[in-house]
């Protein structure tokens, strides 16, 4: 047979290479479903469908004329909708986002600036003085508001009463109580704690050693150095040199530490009250303590959570400022906590009784006065996705691979350089 | 007109196979020439909107990028192991399948699911099977006396490697058999009678008149093995570290997580150039070597 190509040949071999699947994804998602008139769409996380919300939902479809069309998705995919959205220019109504994206999309001009509702209607429902301060800035850009926080969570270091309790361990309260705790209660197939291979656990740690993501002053990363290596090794070492830690895997799941916490192969983990429901569900004869949140050079955890924000692109701004404003009231936020233990944002939220009165609710409620944003800064510099990523290798190579914390943070910065000129 | 009524037979002919070949041509430009013809124009261009013409920018700063040509060499990797891999091991349950076995079409209908089923849903599946801490394989190693292993953290590329190939080797396999069934049984009752043992035979006729299915598994899994991202995406999300950063996956990332429009259209189309650069070597390669009978 001869050597040479065959036109027959070209073309299967054009056929083949045209089956490069990333060429088309990279082209466009489907673009999204006209906003039809009658229609409302909005984006959502898919575990947030709450039957609070749906309420409020029916309610604004009453008096709106409107049908909701609450598509749920997980974040990876929402963010991938949402960008073949902005790239079509047919956007939904709102969207709800797991936090860094309004200023992230207010700086590409792809979020609505919602100033002259807050302006409107601000005082009238609370906004901004009801809401904690940090989640009126986190959605904020260049003094406008372009976001409304709709949850505010943190995390906590929840243990097993009854694990600590055989062991004769107190609940710890700095990164030393914590190590001689896990010493204790590592035996057999039981951990002491189990760490997460989430990269974002790692925040927790990082802020109570006084290390912020990115100081725009002095364009450094990971700053002060000497602290943010303390608190990776510390990490590591709970995992590779003293083994009270099994070794993370690598994956998008993130329920790794709640799953063997609920075997009770885990005494102690770090996680905020999205990993209650599923302890609880699964493992109802655990009893459940709340740790403050632990302190080395400050006491700190994290402060996370969704906002909603509007497209700039949306068609019907005053229904979507409409929207934000019933789902977020405060009779809202006190059903979504009472059906499913959610954290709000707003100041009245945390006097509630239904949040004073739930030992679990009131733990996470009273962190949040110690709870901050680590990556804000990082945010407004636009390349929060870049250090994102980096951040993630990191994470993992101390953490899951072992190696030296100073190399990799060195590596880490060196690479963060490149980007955040 | 000539166009709507050829004169001549063979024109008459040709316009009919146009006609049938139509509605695929229509298809393919619209869902893969065209998109395609926008990735290359957007890869011309720069910032999150992609609305900045940015020249030959981006290809030469992918060519310059260390974590490009990282992830690239993790996915070569990748591949040389699932060629590697569908050949030898789809050839061997082709040839154990064509001996008169017991129950030999539940075999092959067993080994055939798992390529039925969906990545997403074989990804979670061996996510859970590999668990180190609450994963069935090692409870199973535990339970036998066997030391645990750390699957997805100290072989993470190989790992996905192997669940790839759990899923793909049994549509390897039929095409082998159907391979294997295509040659004459004359020729291996000839080589007998002139005294040539089984594995004379396989390596002298057998293998030889395999030629042409084996090129075709070979391109098929260079093209799948460089394409891959699901493995990445559901089993390890590229990880630990970056060790399973598969070249889409990366990709992926870049238009997605980092939004840089322009420079993940620019990498899709280095990749597609060296897809179909590997698969023209291999074509040529292959029919250098293919035996008529």
């Amino acid at each position: 047979m001869s050597p040479n190509l065959s036109r027959r040949d070209l073309l299967r071999l054009a056929s083949a290479a045209a089956a490069v699947p990333i060429l088309s994804s990279c082209a466009g998602a489907p673009p999204a479903q006209t906003a039809e008139s009658g229609t409302f769409t909005a984006y959502w996380n898919a575990g947030h469908d709450y039957q609070a919300y749906r309420k409020v939902i029916a309610e604004f479809e009453q008096a709106n004329k409107v049908k909701v069309n609450l598509q749920k998705y997980q974040w990876p995919d929402l963010r991938t909708r949402l960008l073949a959205d902005f790239a079509s220019g047919t956007v939904p109504d709102v969207v709800e986002e797991p936090g860094g994206w309004v200023q992230e999309f207010a700086l590409s001009g792809n979020a609505r600036s919602l100033q002259d509702y807050v302006d409107r209607d601000g005082a009238a429902i609370g906004f901004p003085a009801d809401w904690r301060p940090a989640t009126v800035e986190r959605n904020s850009y260049q003094g406008k508001v372009y976001g409304v926080q709709l949850h505010l969570t943190c995390t906590l270091l929840v243990y097993n009463k009854a694990m600590l309790s055989e062991a004769g361990v107190e609940p710890p309260t700095t990164w030393d109580e914590l190590l001689a705790a896990a010493r204790k209660l590592t035996k057999g197939d039981v951990y002491g704690i189990a760490l997460n291979q989430d990269h974002a656990y790692a925040n927790p740690w990082l802020l109570q050693a006084g290390v912020r993501h990115y100081d725009p002053a002095t364009r450094q990363v990971l700053v002060p150095h000497d602290a943010a290596v303390a608190a990776m090794q510390f990490q590591a070492d709970l995992i590779h040199k003293h083994k009270v830690a099994p070794v993370p895997v690598s994956s998008t799941d993130y329920s790794g530490p709640q799953k063997l916490f609920s075997a009770k192969r885990a005494a102690m983990i770090i996680t905020g009250p999205w990993d209650l429901g599923p302890i609880r569900q699964t493992s109802p004869d655990i009893d459940l303590g709340f740790a403050a949140p632990l302190e080395n050079d400050e006491q700190a955890t994290n402060a996370a959570g969704t906002s909603l924000l509007v497209p700039a692109k949306a068609a019907r701004p005053d229904l979507s400022w409409d929207f934000i404003k019933r789902i977020t009231a405060l009779e809202v936020e006190r059903a979504a906590t009472k059906e499913v233990g959610m954290l709000m944002p707003r100041v009245a939220w945390a006097e509630l009784p239904e949040v004073r009165s739930d030992p679990a609710i009131k733990a996470f409620a009273d962190a949040l006065a110690v709870a901050e944003d680590s990556s804000q800064e990082v945010r407004l510099t636009g390349q929060f996705g870049k250090f994102d990523e980096e951040l993630k290798k990191m994470y993992q190579s101390v953490l899951i691979q072992n190696e030296p914390a100073a190399a990799a943070i060195e590596q880490f910065a060196a690479t963060a350089q490149t980007f955040l000129r | 007109m000539s166009v709507l009524r050829p004169r001549t037979l063979s024109a008459r002919y040709a316009r009919t196979a146009y006609l049938f070949l139509l509605p695929a041509i229509l298809f393919f430009a619209a869902f893969f020439y065209l998109p395609i013809g926008n990735v290359v124009s957007t890869s011309l261009m720069t910032g999150p909107q992609a609305d900045r013409f940015a020249g030959l920018d981006n290809y030469a700063q992918a060519l310059a990028d260390p974590a490009v040509r990282h992830s690239f060499l993790v996915t070569l990797a990748f591949a040389v192991a699932v060629v590697i891999g569908s050949i030898v091991i789809g050839l061997a349950l082709a040839m154990a399948l064509d001996q008169p076995l017991r129950g030999r079409v539940a075999f092959r209908v067993m080994l055939l699911v798992p390529y039925l089923t969906s990545v997403a849903i074989v990804g979670l599946l061996w996510r859970n099977i590999l668990d180190p801490e609450l994963g069935v394989l090692n409870r199973t190693l535990s339970a036998a006396g066997l030391p645990e292993q750390q699957w997805l953290n100290t072989h993470p590329l190989l790992t996905i490697a192997a669940v790839t190939l759990w899923q793909g080797v049994g549509y390897t396999m039929v095409l082998f058999l159907a391979g294997l069934q295509g040659i004459p049984e004359t020729y291996h009752e000839a080589a007998m009678i002139d005294g040539a043992d089984a594995w004379r035979r396989f390596w002298r006729i057998t293998l030889p008149l395999l030629a042409p299915t084996t090129l075709f598994v070979s391109v098929m899994a260079v093209i799948s093995g460089l394409q891959a991202f699901g493995q990445a995406y559901i089993i390890t999300n590229g990880g630990p570290g970056d060790a399973t950063d598969l070249s889409v996956f990366h990709i992926f990332n870049v238009a997605f997580r980092t939004r840089d429009f322009g420079y993940a259209s620019a990498q899709s189309v280095l990749l597609l150039v060296v897809i179909v650069a590997f698969t023209l070597v291999q074509l040529r390669a292959g029919r250098r070597g293919e035996v008529q009978y």
